[in-house]
């Protein structure tokens, strides 16, 4: 078991005042068997007129806040402290193969709904078939899934600023390189190619410092991962193709939905404002 | 019509005979009168739009004359069907917002739900049941088979459209052709409205005494606009769009010159994807209203999400799903529909596509494509994409509809005839209206899909039982109300709108009347010095007001180009045109704040002069009649309105906004007219009398001798010259106090100051020692007063219309699910 503290603050700074705004944040730890909350907070400034909160359609916790005053500049901070330890995956070998997954999900109603396309990933035919090059028929189902999260890791750098939060897969492909949310969305787009139910898992991930320097703070980011379904016998397992991973325990899980946009951190509508920076901070940290 | 015997059905019988006794003045047997008088009616009524663009296709809807009539038996097997339907259907989305059992029981395939775009997840919180009833409307299009049955074609969950239509056509058929109702047993369709706006009050979450109920339109560009006003005004409910609206303290409010309403019922007309751009992405809609609705504040009709079980994919699952969750079986059935994802169905409508109508799965709004009416090259290539992803398509079967005997010329033709009837909820059971929309579709116009934007309607008659009591004449004429609220509710755009409405007819007649007075000196032939001195200020004036370039101006004798100038500005595009456009599409706008004959009068005397302007004659004799045909306008919108609204709300602002926009071009056409050598101050004078239209005044105070302090008292300080500035100043002072009525407002210290401004210039010309060099100094502080008016209508903006600065979203710079179509009228 793991215990970490979180901090993710968010500055947005506004050119003009901002009449009104209404916000719409997943930044609260979704409780899991396998992940305990200890305590949370939220803070805002300026202090909103309205908080409410409550749950959405995949069971994640959403917070929603409205100002309607002037403002220039509008900072939220969540903090948490929580408890992780994501049981090991079944062997890859004792997993069903894969195309009886794939019909066993066709029937089952709440799992059925990752097989299909989302706004932000609509079929793809190159994403299917870069995923399917490992999908032989009659692999067990994460045999065939962990080695996809290994080519994706191989095949592709992990390469800030040439992406940005709406890039599509066909870019993500043709460039070879990207950013957590733009391996998550490749993967994907083509599990479900397959049939294969797949959700966005958004949380953190703790991040090492450069070999002999020190860790700043504020360094460490949102994170995305995939989950992918494993049959009734096994449900779900988390794997990130931007480490190479299978999720265990460095990484904190926020919520999950069919793509970012379902699960985007903090989103709004804003009247006024003109143009408008932003500054996000967050901090993993051993507790 | 005919049985199965061949035999005349008793109740066409009883119909058709009423055409052949019909007075004296329809000709004929009466049916091509009847016809035509029905087009000419919608017409007038303005259905026809104003709009630019709109003007060519001048009958949006025509309503045949003769009704579709339903036989009492008929109708009540109807009813029973489609309020089973309705239940039925509130039970689906009960649970496709809710638990979700169906799914897990495997009696609807995931991809019903989950594929489907108009299924809303933001509507959905896991673990919570929704605040239901979701569906308290529901509309079904219906198909009388060969075999006599009715199947329903369509079901309309999202917004039931079409329900004023089919009020309108009901009005308008017993005002034009009273006769025909004369021994019919027709059953009136406002008991039915009453009995919805009562429960619609009842949704109230605060309780159903003083609910207010709200309209929620897209706006004036919307296909169904007119609907929407018809329907807000049938169900005394103001109409709103969504920039009227304002989330605050999980509450909706509407954005009124009292500053926000609470808004408890909101009937919505436009898709749910377009309600909240926080849940639902883009830019339109209110950010806030759901989470209005999620607090049980607000109350939304249908439910935003409703649209989703008119997938006819679902009509398939619908006999099991009755016996499921009724335990009923059901009673109305759908017609013949397959959803594709199968491949036994799949192979079927393959095997013969021709016997099939195609339709998108998931959306019921779509059109239905008929491969058999299809080229072959077309057919082929929808067939493939049908046969690439099967589970994106659905198949209904291809049954001709019955016919029903419409007008054809003189005569009676069969046409083919789809069914609408509307249902609300009561809070107890669900009611049909007894009455509907008979829609005769067009031979290229595929059934099952939106409402088109126009087409031909015929009005239903439910026939009240043999030895109900006989009704008279349905008709409901309109109560005149020209405007239902007291200042404070007006919403801020209606008062925004009338006040542009105001501005822009008197700009209208203001440009007309420097038009004309440079016409007429055009007329004269060869100028004296004099008068080519009052044309040059007039061309000033006409340059200042945007109406010819510097180009145009005369010089010497040669003053062909100002005609031709002032021609350009007449015609679309030039800027009277584009004044005449502009006052069209406010008109328009506020249309639901005016009566019938009040909206007729604001129109179709503009329309005839737009016609006049785009005559192709260029002659001077043309251009002074269009310009008459202005200024007839101007004055009959402005008497229709002094005479005919009520002067709180709307006609409050109506007239602020011509008086401010007279009191600015007063000023600055004097400060032209006066703007002479001290030599020249005699004609300067007699042109600001002319422009003020106060020649015959000053002559009958003053005879025949012209001096500037008089003269300037008339034109400017005058109170009781409506021509004068003095006089717009005191009714701008007046409607300020009236509007706000505190004294402690900012506004009218600044009208005060204007007033007392106006009223010593002519006292300083009397008392100077050179009267005349005084007067033409007037000149530029008059240029000043013009902006200072400016000045102070955008102070009343500022105050009154409280424009926000537009919205801009964070952290999702992806626009809008790519499927969603913002004009569906479904």
């Amino acid at each position: 078991m793991s215990r970490w503290r979180i901090r993710h603050a968010t500055i947005y700074r506004y050119a003009e005042a901002v009449d009104m705004a209404s916000h719409m944040l997943h930044l609260s730890p979704r409780p899991l068997p396998h992940q305990q909350l200890r305590w949370e907070t939220l803070a805002c400034a300026p202090e909103p007129a309205r908080v409410s909160s409550g749950l959405d359609h995949f069971g994640n916790r959403v917070t929603w806040l409205f100002l309607d005053r002037p403002h220039a500049r509008f900072e939220v901070v969540a903090e948490a402290e929580i408890d992780v330890a994501f049981p090991p995956p079944p062997p890859a070998a004792a997993t069903p193969p894969w195309e009886q997954v794939a019909a066993e999900a066709a029937r089952s109603g709440p799992v059925a709904e990752f097989t299909f396309p989302s706004p932000m990933l609509p079929e793809h035919a190159g994403a299917r078939d870069y995923v399917a090059q490992s999908f032989t028929p009659g692999r067990p189902v994460l045999a065939a899934l962990r080695e996809v999260t290994t080519r994706i890791y191989r095949d592709f750098a992990f390469r800030a600023g040439v992406t940005g939060i709406a890039t599509p897969v066909s870019q993500v492909l043709a460039q070879r390189a990207g950013v957590c949310q733009d391996f998550t969305h490749l993967m994907l787009c083509g599990l479900r190619g397959l049939g294969l139910p797949a959700r966005y898992v958004s949380g953190y991930i703790r991040t090492l410092p450069p070999p002999g320097g020190t860790k700043h703070l504020g360094s460490d980011q949102s994170h995305a991962w995939v989950g992918a379904w494993l049959g009734p016998a096994h449900g779900w397992v988390d794997l990130d193709p931007t480490n190479d991973l299978v999720v265990r325990d460095e990484h904190v899980v926020l919520g999950w939905g069919r793509d970012f946009h379902d699960i985007s951190p903090l989103r709004g509508i804003i009247l006024g404002g003109g143009r408008h920076s932003l500054e996000v901070a967050v901090d993993l940290t051993p507790a | 019509m005919v049985d199965g015997r061949g035999q005349v059905r008793p109740h066409w019988r009883r119909l058709l005979a009423a055409f052949s006794d019909l007075p004296q003045d329809y000709a004929g047997n009466g049916i091509g009168e009847a016809a035509r008088r029905l087009d000419r009616a919608f017409e007038d009524e303005g259905i026809t739009s104003l709009l630019p663009g709109a003007a060519q296709a001048s009958r949006a809807w025509r309503c045949d004359p003769v009704p579709l009539p339903l036989p009492a038996r008929e109708f009540a097997a109807l009813s029973e069907g489609l309020s089973q339907r309705a239940r039925l259907l509130e039970r689906l989305l009960a649970d496709f917002y809710g638990p979700q059992a169906l799914l897990a029981e495997g009696l609807v395939p995931p991809a019903l739900v989950f594929a489907n775009p108009a299924f809303l997840r933001p509507c959905r919180a896991e673990g919570r049941a929704p605040a239901g009833p979701l569906l308290t409307t529901y509309a079904a299009d219906l198909l009388r088979g060969p075999d006599g049955a009715w199947r329903v074609l369509a079901d309309r969950t999202s917004r039931a459209a079409g329900i004023g239509h089919a009020q309108e056509n009901r009005r308008m058929l017993a005002r034009v052709v009273p006769n025909l109702f004369r021994g019919q047993q027709v059953r009136p369709l406002r008991p039915f409205f009453d009995r919805w706006l009562d429960s619609l009050q009842r949704l109230s979450p605060r309780g159903p005494d003083n609910a207010a109920i709200a309209l929620l339109t897209p706006g004036v560009h919307h296909p169904l606009w007119f609907e929407h006003v018809l329907l807000a005004g049938e169900l005394s409910c103001a109409l709103v769009e969504p920039g009227d609206l304002t989330a605050r303290g999980g509450a909706l409010f509407l954005k009124t010159l009292k500053g926000p309403q609470p808004v408890d019922v909101l009937l919505r007309r436009m898709d749910g994807r377009h309600l909240d751009p926080l849940e639902f992405g883009g830019h339109g809609g209110v950010p806030g209203l759901m989470d209005a609705a999620r607090n049980g504040t607000l109350r939304i009709v249908n439910a935003p999400g409703c649209g989703m079980v008119e997938a006819p994919a679902l009509a398939a699952l619908l006999p099991a799903l009755c016996r499921r969750l009724l335990g009923e079986a059901l009673l109305l059935p759908s017609a013949e529909t397959h959803w594709l994802a199968g491949p036994e169905a799949l192979a079927m409508v393959l095997r013969d596509p021709g016997q099939w109508l195609l339709r998108p799965a998931f959306d019921g709004g779509a059109a239905a494509r008929h491969p058999a009416r299809m080229p072959e090259a077309a057919r082929e290539a929808l067939l493939r994409r049908v046969a690439e992803r099967p589970q994106d398509w659905a198949a209904t079967r291809d049954m001709p509809p019955s016919v029903a005997p419409c007008a054809d010329g003189e005569r009676l033709s069969p046409r083919p005839v789809v069914l609408r009837l509307f249902l609300a909820q009561d809070g107890a059971e669900w009611q049909v209206m007894p009455g509907g929309l008979a829609r005769v579709p067009g031979d290229a116009e595929a059934l099952a899909g939106r409402l088109p934007q126009q087409g031909l309607a015929k009005d239903v008659w439910v026939l009240a039982e043999e030895g109900a009591a006989i009704l008279g004449p349905a008709a409901l004429p309109r109560q005149p109300l020209p405007i239902r609220r007291a200042t404070g509710e007006l919403p801020s755009r209606v008062a925004d709108n009338m006040f542009w409405l105001g501005r822009y007819v008197e700009r209208l007649e203001g440009a007309a009347r420097l038009m004309r007075a440079a016409l007429a000196r055009l007329e004269r032939g060869p100028l004296l010095p004099r008068e080519f001195a009052e044309l040059t200020a007039l061309s000033a004036a006409l340059r200042h007001a945007g109406l010819v370039q510097a180009e145009d101006m005369p010089s010497g004798a040669a003053s062909g180009a100002l005609q031709a100038a002032l021609w350009r500005a007449l015609r679309e595009g030039g800027a009277v045109g584009r004044q005449m456009a502009e006052i069209a599409r406010l008109v328009e706008a506020v249309r639901d704040r005016l009566t019938g004959d009040i909206h007729t009068l604001f129109t179709l005397p503009l329309r005839a002069v737009q016609v006049q302007a785009a005559a192709q004659h260029r002659g001077q004799q043309g251009l002074e009649e269009a310009l008459a045909g202005v200024l007839r306008y101007s004055a009959g919108v402005a008497g229709a309105a002094a005479e005919n609204m009520v002067r709180a709300g709307g006609y409050a602002f109506l007239d602020l906004g011509r008086r401010v926009e007279r009191a600015q071009a007063i000023a600055a056409q004097l400060g032209f007219a006066l703007d002479q050598p001290a030599s020249r101050i005699e004609g300067g004078l007699r042109l600001a009398l002319e422009l003020c239209d106060s020649v015959i005044t000053y002559r009958s105070r003053y005879l025949g001798v012209l001096q500037p302090a008089p003269a300037l008292d008339l034109v400017l300080a005058d109170p009781g010259n409506p021509r004068g500035l003095a006089f717009q100043l005191h009714a701008i002072r007046r409607l300020l106090t009236d509007i706000d009525g505190g004294p402690e407002h900012d506004l009218l210290p600044q009208a005060e100051a204007l007033l007392a401004t106006v009223e010593d210039m002519p006292l300083a010309v009397q008392a100077a020692r050179d009267p005349a060099l005084a007067a033409v100094q007037i000149a530029p502080r008059l240029a000043t007063l013009a902006g200072e008016v400016a000045t102070l209508s955008d102070n009343i903006s500022r105050r009154y219309f409280a424009l926000l600065p537009p919205a801009q979203s964070l952290g999702q710079e992806m626009a809008e699910e790519p499927s969603v179509l913002f004009w569906g009228a479904a």
